[in-house]
């Protein structure tokens, strides 16, 4: 299985964790602009199931830009400890 | 717990049938991930119930914790941090450092633990009041190095240890302990600076899961065990009392035994607090008797009881002790140095916790000692703890093993009725709180209506209901007093009263108490019907035998009883009875 699909996949559970009701087929489409429940506190319970699930840590720079499911993806596939 | 795990916990759906149950979360930080984490925790313990959080506003404990009296939630939580004694003492605030500020710093922490004290002692009147002390690390404030306790620090820490005695001490709050929090939530990696900053949240995800754990389990604590059975050689001290006599026996430092001594003390302890403590032992007796003859034994042979002191199988002992004491395996501990007379005892009561004694370690003993203290564990301690090994021990000495069986199945001998001088007190009021009436609720088995536990904070939000009415029974007689060990609570509708609980302790079986309690429904609450919220569970046979009885059928859910019919089939009942206001 390649590395990037797995995090995918792995990325996908973060969210259907966080947000349990959407579909999961909307998952991989989720931004901010279209989902009304990814508000500021989801924004934080988002993060931290990310780096638990990942072991990384965010930079509070970076926070600002992970507005989407792809963003979010391309800022963790481009990370060499993910 | 990882936050994945509790996102799970907390994201799936609950039964609509379960009822509420609400609890407060009041901290000054965001709540976010702690809250996340207690939410997750309290609906595991509490599957029955739908666990509801709410939380206070940021940066106002004090406010939230006062404002909460208007409409206690059954439960509150204040996890409380230095910022919250006062702003300065956190990251977030910029009021300043300054050494001529850090005197006003400690009159305002002193004030506000002062109004928080106000605030929770008047709220642990109705709710369950759990309180974590502040867990992070002060910033570096005052003029002194690190490395040096500086004045402030000191007098911050002595405001706060007034603050935790006077919380200690109260009746309905509990605090987190400290000591327990750091064995699984080392200090230097509790504080999350960086989310502090961000997003208001202090802790790490670690931190805040362990202390969600304890939290919850402050709030929902265990059921305690009730009795614990001891091996001696090398167990409650060290060496064989058969090859070296009862002097050659040693639990002290002079005989490289104190871990022995150490145990004997806990369980000394543990007698002393109401835990039934027994002995199971392949022995001589006579040899055993010579050494608890000695001064210097800890454990006193009165604590004790009964002695199963022989050759035969130690499940065979543990049968009888169960039988003495009339309680189930469940309930029981067993310390045995041996595993194969653990795994023994395990084959035959696989209900009861076998633990093996650590007759070589030291620091296993230590483990010990306080997974014994989990395990027993309780808020307070009733009159009842006290009197309880003793009412066993001399109801067998008044009827005799034999018919001490036969009382604790029920069978009632009707000229030991009459000639006891049975008195009987009865007490129906819901306040002040009742400890021994919410231990009752929670641990009784045999005799108990339909098995359900109540968690103390839904317990208390019965009790607040102006239609819930509840009744204690207390008994002496010519023997020497029981105590508090019936209970009854339902709620009264119209003519009737829908008993929802009804429990009685074991020790109290074969005295028609439990025909005294229907009278004094009757009778108090002046209604002609009770409707019992009857469900038969795998040990309530004595209840379910008594309604058979007085019902004249096998009893359904629902089973109703009216006072004629009471009346008619009561047999004679020879106690005196008095309110417990008057007694």
């Amino acid at each position: 299985m390649p590395p990037t699909r797995s995090v995918r996949e792995r990325l996908i559970e973060c969210f259907r964790d966080v947000f349990p009701q959407l579909p999961g087929d909307v998952i991989p489409g989720a931004s901010v602009d279209t989902l009304p429940a990814w508000d500021s506190l989801a924004t934080v319970t988002l993060l931290a199931l990310i780096e638990e699930e990942f072991g990384v840590r965010v930079k509070p720079e970076s926070i600002e830009g992970l507005t989407s499911f792809d963003r979010v993806l391309a800022y963790l596939t481009a990370r060499p400890s993910v | 717990m990882k936050l994945r795990d509790a996102l799970r916990i907390v994201n799936a759906p609950l039964s609509p049938e379960a009822a509420a149950l609400d609890v407060a979360l009041i901290c000054g930080f965001t709540p976010l991930h702690l809250s996340t984490f207690l939410l997750a925790e309290l609906r595991t313990r509490l599957s029955g119930y739908q666990v509801r959080l709410t939380s206070g506003l940021y940066g106002d404990t004090l406010g939230s914790l006062r404002r909460l009296r208007a409409d206690p939630p059954a439960a509150v939580v204040a996890a409380l941090e230095w910022p919250d004694l006062d702003a300065r003492l956190g990251v977030r605030s910029l009021g300043g450092w300054g050494a001529d500020l850090l005197d006003d710093i400690v009159r305002s922490a002193r004030a506000r633990l002062d109004a928080i004290t106000e605030a929770t002692i008047d709220l642990a009147q109705r709710s369950r009041v759990v309180i974590s002390l502040p867990t992070l690390p002060l910033p570096p404030i005052g003029h002194s190095h690190p490395a040096q306790l500086s004045r402030l620090d000191a007098d911050l820490r002595a405001a706060l240890s007034g603050f935790a005695v006077a919380m200690a001490r109260a009746l309905g709050v509990h605090l987190v302990s400290e000591q327990v929090l750091q064995r699984s939530s080392p200090p230097s990696a509790r504080w999350d600076v960086r989310g502090e900053l961000a997003t208001g949240f202090p802790y790490q995800l670690d931190h805040a899961s362990e202390l969600a754990r304890l939290i919850a389990a402050l709030i929902h604590p265990a059921t305690p065990k009730k009795g614990l059975i001891t091996d001696l050689d090398d167990t409650l001290w060290k060496g064989i009392v058969g090859d070296a006599g009862a002097s050659g026996v040693a639990w002290d430092l002079a005989g490289h035994a104190q871990i022995h001594g150490l145990y004997q003390q806990l369980l000394s302890a543990l007698a002393d607090s109401g835990v039934l403590v027994a002995v199971a032992s392949k022995n001589d007796r006579a040899l055993v008797d010579e050494v608890f003859a000695r001064d210097d034994v800890l454990l006193r042979p009165t604590h004790i009881f009964p002695f199963e002191v022989h050759w035969s199988a130690k499940s065979e002992s543990v049968t009888r002790v169960l039988r003495a004491w009339n309680i189930g395996a469940d309930s029981v501990v067993f310390v045995d140095d041996s595993p194969m007379e653990l795994a023994e005892v395990s084959a035959t009561h696989p209900g009861v916790t076998c633990i093996q004694f650590p007759r070589d370690d030291p620091d296993a003993l230590l483990e010990l000692l306080v997974q014994l203290r989990a395990l027993f564990g309780k808020d307070v301690i009733t009159d009842e703890d006290r009197i309880r090994q003793e009412s066993l021990r001399r109801r067998e000495q008044v009827v005799g093993a034999d018919s001490a069986e036969a009382e604790a199945n029920g069978e009632v001998n009707e000229s030991f009725l009459r000639e006891a001088e049975g008195e009987v007190t009865i007490t129906a009021t819901k306040l002040p709180f009742d400890a021994r009436a919410f231990e009752l609720v929670n641990k009784t088995n045999q005799f108990n209506l339909n098995g359900r536990r109540h968690p103390e904070a839904a317990w208390r939000a019965s009790l607040a209901d102006d239609r819930f009415v509840l009744l204690t029974l207390s008994y002496r007689d010519k023997f020497g007093p029981l105590g508090k060990i019936a209970v009854a609570g339902g709620h009264r509708d119209g003519d009737a009263i829908h008993l929802e609980t009804w429990v009685m302790s074991c020790r109290a079986f074969a005295r028609r108490l439990e025909h005294v309690m229907v009278q004094q429904l009757f009778e108090r609450f002046g209604v002609s019907e009770i409707v019992f919220d009857f469900a038969p569970t795998e040990r309530n046979g004595p209840l379910r035998t008594f309604l058979t009885e007085i019902l004249g059928a096998e009893p359904a859910p629902g089973a109703r009883l009216t006072r004629t019919e009471f009346d008619r089939l009561c047999p004679p009942l020879y106690h005196t009875i008095s309110d417990a206001a008057n007694a």
